[in-house]
Parts: C-alpha cells; sequence; structure tokens
C-alpha cells in the first residue's frame, strides 16, 4: 500500500483502538463483557454535543466533558446494574451471561434518549477547535487524526505497562485469573472493578469525543457498529492481552484499508472478518492470548 | 297462564332488542369496512412508523405533518361539519419484525380505516403483500424502493428518489462537468440503485465520463481513503449518495484531502441533516421532493402553516405526512365514502386527477407519486433553490 494508505489505515487504527481499550480493559480484567460501552461511547459525545450547542467550547474541554460523562456513566453502570447481578448470581458464569444482557439493556436508555432528542440525525460539537491539514511529501493528515493516533498509541502503551508493572495492574490480572484467591490474598475486587470500569468509561469518552471531531459527527447508532469491531480486535488480539488489542485494532484497520484501496467497499467487513476467521483458525486463543489463563 | 304469556312477550321482546341490535352492528360494520357509502363522524387513520430507531427522523417528521393537515381539515370542516379524522401512531421501533406486528395490529382494528405505512423500504416491501390480502388502504411515505407500491390498495405519497434525480446530471453538464465520480452507499437499495445503475447511464446520456465508481457499507463510518482516491482523480464533479451521518464524514474528509469539486447529493442530507458539516456542506447541490425554499403557492402556504404551528422550519418528511392525510381526505371527499373500500377508490381517483400539495403539483403514475424536484444549493445553513 502506498504510504498515504497507511496513515490512513493507523488513523483508522487509532479510532478502533481508542474506543476498544476501554473495553478489553474491562474484560480482560475483571470479567466484564459490556456491552454498553458503545452506548457510554455515544452518550459522551452525546452530553459533550448538547452542551456546546448551548456555549461553543475550544477542543480541550470538550474531550474533558465526554470523558467526565464517559466515567460517571461507567461507574453508575457498575453499582447499579453489574454489581448487584454479580451479588445476585450463583455462580460466575450465570453472572457473565446476566452482565451482557443487563449491559445491553443499559445501553438501550441512552441510545433512546440520544435518538429521541436528535430524531437520529448526526451530531458534532460547535467548537471553536479547527483541525488544520498538514501537507508533506504529498502525504495529507489532519490535525485531529494526529492527536487520534499519537492518544492511541499512548494509552494502549500505557495500559500495557500500568497491567504489567504496577500493583493494581497485578491485582487486576490476578482477578482475571481467579477472582476468589485473589480476594482471598487481599485484593479489594469491588473497589476495584469500580475503578476499572470508570477508567473504561472515560477512555469510551475520549474516543466519542475524538472520534467525533475527526468524522465530524456521529450516530446515535455509531457505538453499535464499532462494538461489533471491538469486540472482534479483543477475540484476534488475545483476551486478557492489551498489546493484542493494540495489534488487532491495526490489523483490523489494515486489513479494511487494502479493501477500500482495491475498491471492494462493499466487502470490507467480509474480508476483514474472515481475515480474523482464519487468523483464529490458526490460534483460537488470539494473537496474544494466553491459552492457559483462566479468567473469572 | 298470564305468566307464560308475559314470559312469551319477554322473549319476543329480546329476540327484538337483539334483531335490532345486529342489524345495527352490521350496518355500522358494513359502513366501516364495505364501501356502501357514507362519511363517519370520526375517521381513524394509523400511522405505523419509526417514532424512535435510526431513521425516526422520517416518521416523526410525517407526524408532525400528518398533524398538521389533521387540524386544517377538522377546522375548515373539509368533510363536512362534525367530521373528524384522528391519528393513531404505532411505533414500527426501525425493525421489519415490529412493523409486520404493527400493520397487523392496524388492520385487525376495524376502525382504522386507512394506514400511513413504513418509511423504510424494506419495512414496507415486507407489509406490501399483506396490505393487498387484509385489503386496507395504505400510504407509504418515502420507501423509495421497488416491491413497495405491489397491489390495487397500496399507495406512494413520496416521489421515489429516481424519478427526480436526472435533473442533477442535466445540472452537472449544465455546469461543465466532463468527468465524474459515485460514492454510493451499495447496502441502501434506492442508492445502490442510482449509484451502480442510473447515474452512470445518466451520466453517459449526456456524454460525461464516469471515471470512478465506489461502493461502501451501511457501516462505513471512515471515508478517509475513498476521499483520497477521488481527489487524486479530480474528477468534475462528485455524485455522493451516503446517508446522513456518513455524508457529513465524507464532505469534512473530502475536503481534508484536497478535493474541490462540485458535490451534489441526494435529499436525505435535507432536513438539516448535513449542517453538522458546518462550512465543508457549503456549495453542496442535491434535488429535493420538497424545501421551504420552494416558491409553489402551495408549498409556500404548507411551509408558512407548519413554521406558525410547530414554531421550526418544515422539512421533506414533513411535506410527506402532510400530503399523504390530505390525499386521504380528499380522497373520502371524492368517494363520499369513508368506509376502506371507499377510500381506496378515492384514493385512485385523486391520484387521476393529481392535487397540489406541500410538493407543489404532485401527480401520479398509477398509485406512486410523482413530482418535478428542484435542485437546492445548501450555503450558510439554508437551501436556496437553484435556477
Amino acid at each position: 500500500m502506498p504510504v498515504q494508505d497507511v496513515l490512513n489505515a493507523a488513523t483508522l487504527g487509532s479510532i478502533y483502538l481508542l474506543f476498544t481499550l476501554g473495553m478489553a480493559l474491562v474484560w480482560g480484567t475483571i470479567g466484564i463483557l459490556n456491552f454498553a460501552h458503545g452506548a457510554t461511547f455515544m452518550f459522551s459525545a452525546f452530553i459533550a454535543h448538547v452542551v456546546t450547542k448551548q456555549v461553543e467550547l475550544p477542543f480541550l474541554p470538550v474531550v474533558a466533558i465526554a470523558v467526565v460523562v464517559g466515567a460517571v456513566m461507567s461507574t453508575l453502570t457498575q453499582l447499579l446494574a453489574f454489581q448487584p447481578i454479580l451479588k445476585r448470581s450463583k455462580n460466575q458464569h450465570a453472572a457473565e451471561m446476566r452482565i451482557l444482557i443487563g449491559g445491553i439493556g443499559v445501553a438501550a436508555i441512552p441510545l433512546a434518549l440520544a435518538q429521541r432528542y436528535t430524531r437520529s440525525s448526526p451530531f458534532g460539537f460547535q467548537s471553536t477547535y479547527d483541525a488544520q491539514v498538514y501537507e508533506f511529501l504529498g502525504l495529507r493528515i489532519t490535525t485531529t487524526a494526529v492527536i487520534i493516533i499519537v492518544t492511541g498509541l499512548t494509552i494502549g502503551v500505557a495500559l500495557t505497562i500500568w497491567l504489567r508493572r504496577s500493583r493494581q495492574g497485578l491485582a487486576l490480572r490476578a482477578i482475571g485469573v481467579d477472582a476468589e484467591t485473589s480476594a482471598g490474598m487481599g485484593v479489594n475486587r469491588p473497589a476495584l472493578a469500580l475503578g476499572t470500569m470508570a477508567v473504561a468509561g472515560g477512555l469510551a469518552g475520549l474516543a466519542g469525543a475524538l472520534l467525533t471531531f475527526q468524522l465530524g459527527a456521529i450516530a446515535p447508532e455509531t457505538g453499535d457498529i464499532l462494538l461489533i469491531k471491538a469486540f472482534a480486535i479483543v477475540v484476534l488480539g488475545g483476551l486478557g492481552s492489551m498489546l493484542g488489542t493494540v495489534l488487532g485494532a491495526y490489523i483490523l484497520a489494515a486489513a479494511e484499508t487494502f479493501v477500500v484501496v482495491m475498491n471492494w467497499g462493499t466487502w470490507v467487513n467480509a474480508v476483514s472478518f474472515g481475515l480474523i476467521f482464519l487468523i483464529l483458525l490458526v490460534r483460537p486463543q488470539g494473537l496474544l492470548g494466553r491459552k492457559e489463563v483462566r479468567r473469572t | 297462564m298470564i305468566g307464560a304469556r308475559k314470559r312469551n312477550t319477554l322473549l319476543a321482546g329480546l329476540a327484538m332488542a337483539t334483531v335490532f341490535a345486529t342489524a345495527a352492528c352490521g350496518s355500522s360494520s358494513a359502513e366501516g369496512n364495505g364501501g356502501d357509502g357514507g362519511v363517519a363522524d370520526t375517521i381513524k387513520i394509523a400511522q405505523v412508523q419509526d417514532q424512535t430507531g435510526a431513521v425516526a427522523y422520517a416518521g416523526v417528521g410525517a407526524s408532525e405533518g400528518a398533524e398538521l393537515a389533521i387540524e386544517e381539515i377538522n377546522e375548515q370542516g373539509f368533510l363536512g361539519d362534525g367530521v373528524k379524522i384522528e391519528l393513531e401512531k404505532l411505533d414500527t421501533a426501525g425493525e421489519i419484525e415490529r412493523a409486520s406486528s404493527e400493520m397487523n395490529k392496524a388492520m385487525a382494528d376495524k376502525d382504522v380505516m386507512a394506514i400511513l405505512g413504513p418509511t423504510q423500504s424494506q419495512q414496507a416491501a415486507t407489509v406490501s403483500p399483506l396490505v393487498g390480502r387484509t385489503k386496507v388502504p395504505t400510504i407509504f411515505t418515502q420507501a423509495g424502493a421497488e416491491g413497495v407500491v405491489t397491489n390495487d390498495y397500496t399507495f406512494r405519497a413520496t416521489p421515489p428518489m429516481e424519478s427526480y434525480y436526472e435533473p442533477v446530471l442535466d445540472h452537472l453538464k449544465a455546469e461543465g462537468a466532463k468527468t465524474i465520480s459515485v460514492l454510493y452507499n451499495a447496502t441502501f437499495p434506492t442508492f445502490a440503485l442510482l449509484g451502480k445503475d442510473s447515474v452512470p447511464q445518466w451520466a453517459e446520456d449526456r456524454g460525461m465520463e464516469v471515471v470512478q465508481s465506489l461502493p461502501v457499507e451501511m457501516t462505513t463510518q471512515d471515508f478517509a481513503g475513498q476521499a483520497q482516491q477521488i481527489a487524486s482523480k479530480k474528477p468534475d464533479a462528485l455524485v455522493m449518495l451516503l446517508i446522513a451521518p456518513q455524508s457529513v464524514t465524507a464532505l469534512g474528509q473530502l475536503k481534508d484531502a484536497g478535493y474541490d469539486g462540485q458535490v451534489v447529493a441526494t435529499s436525505v442530507q435535507a432536513a438539516g441533516n448535513i449542517s453538522e458539516a458546518g462550512d465543508d456542506a457549503n456549495g453542496l447541490v442535491y434535488p429535493v421532493p420538497y424545501s421551504v425554499a420552494f416558491t409553489d403557492e402551495s408549498s409556500v402556504a404548507f411551509t408558512k402553516a407548519f413554521e406558525k404551528k410547530f414554531d421550526k422550519s418544515a422539512n421533506p418528511y414533513n411535506a410527506d405526512g402532510y400530503d399523504a392525510m390530505w390525499w386521504i381526505a380528499k380522497a373520502i371527499k371524492a368517494s363520499g365514502d369513508s368506509s376502506r373500500e371507499g377510500i381506496q377508490k378515492g384514493l385512485v381517483e385523486v391520484a387521476g386527477e393529481g392535487y397540489d400539495g406541500a410538493m407543489g403539483a404532485v401527480t401520479f403514475e398509477g398509485n406512486d407519486a410523482r413530482v418535478p424536484g428542484h435542485l437546492v444549493r445548501w450555503m450558510d445553513g439554508a437551501e436556496t433553490l437553484v435556477n
């Protein structure tokens, strides 16, 4: 692929990565497959949209609003939906299934609110921020794309290192391996789960704001489309591996960009997901997943 | 003996009452469905369209237009003193299965005399055969694909996009375009038909060359690759057939990629759906069956009445609901019969003559509306007529 296409793939991959990081963090550590992640992403941007309709804001305040809204939403989801489900479930397997359904239920509420408010029309931000286009040796890239690539890679690598080297990261990974034993070793699972959900929500909000700046506008249903891709990325990269998630995001983006370059536009999903399917046939645990890891 | 006589009298009275009651019910039923003539005091119309979901703007917009029409019809006494039209909304929520079940519900209600049918082509095509079997006159709005108007009881108030899209190519030719690219959502039936077949054919007929045809999916959200492909080909014009959020993104990324040719789009970009693109949308041209910029007398009247009632500008979806409801009212008046059969006959009769509505002078091909349509240009948040 020409360099410009590589650049496009890097931008698209970073968009996918930003969206997927929060979901991968929660699923790979505390074992919650949060189907409300897409709604959190969308609703964070939606609230920022509502605020900026009243008052035009610069780039950073818009991002900050979305991050805070995402973190609050995700924390509330954990407190009001997932935690009660966990408490009332007889075993982990039953809890996971109920959390999955619960997430879908939770997602329906912000989706319906945003759809009613916007009538499902696209929405963006009234912002003083105006993306600039840089041209270098025939390559074109916008400031927003640069921000997305740098932010996505930085957070992806930082999360990977944090999970591997920090005490909290170790505790989270311990929960992922065996929740009961880790609790016996003094790990405070509810508190860590709440914190993880808050961080994941903040990441969803960050992705929502950056993606809306990048695309100009998103629709209430945008989160649902990305959710499927994020799911595929986590499985491709290997559940529990943040580095795998980073790789998975860029592989999916590269595959999609290749399909676009070849002008097989309607085959994007078929080719991309077909490729993932083939990789999983060879490595069912994903690219960097470990067979021996047993999640809660 | 006297007791037995009294009992017989009582039984006879009950029998008579039963006969009268049955006759009365039969009469009511016949008036409701059989087409024996007469206009009921209250005529119930069901609107089975998306009130929620991804395409709610079309259903909710049609609701507002229909409500305005009903207010005018009732206030004018258009169907006679005291005759009222009532609207019952049934939400299809963007789902084909829900559309089918809500249509069944509306059809099973003997008080429902006509239906405003689903706005999405796939929903409409699914319920269309059902309409023919149950014989409840149904007017679809939007739903521009084939397979929607399929029998004597199915009608469409919104002209299919391809019926008024061709002037776009005339406009491009007049503007001096010799080469065009086509970027289209191949998952959206109307856009697939236009992008794959109609637009290339019309371009060829006018001596223009289609240098690029880029199909995308409904789920495509990033157009950076396509935008750069278009910018590198440098066509004189781009025909962009995308849904609302896609077009906002595509316009921004086309600008980022350095494309500065003329972009023409579709009526999907109307109703303010393109406003989020800001300055990137300036100069965008698209054909519409209705716009607040229309100057036809009936269009202007609708525009003003809508603004007065809702304190906002009308859009093509509002015009859909308005024209559909007035079509029903005119049909009842034409046939003098508010039953299902009467309305069906009246709709055919009105279609034969055409009418002036929110969309201007509306004519018909069979049960399917046609309008000349006009090109509008989006500039600084408002539409202006081209030419």
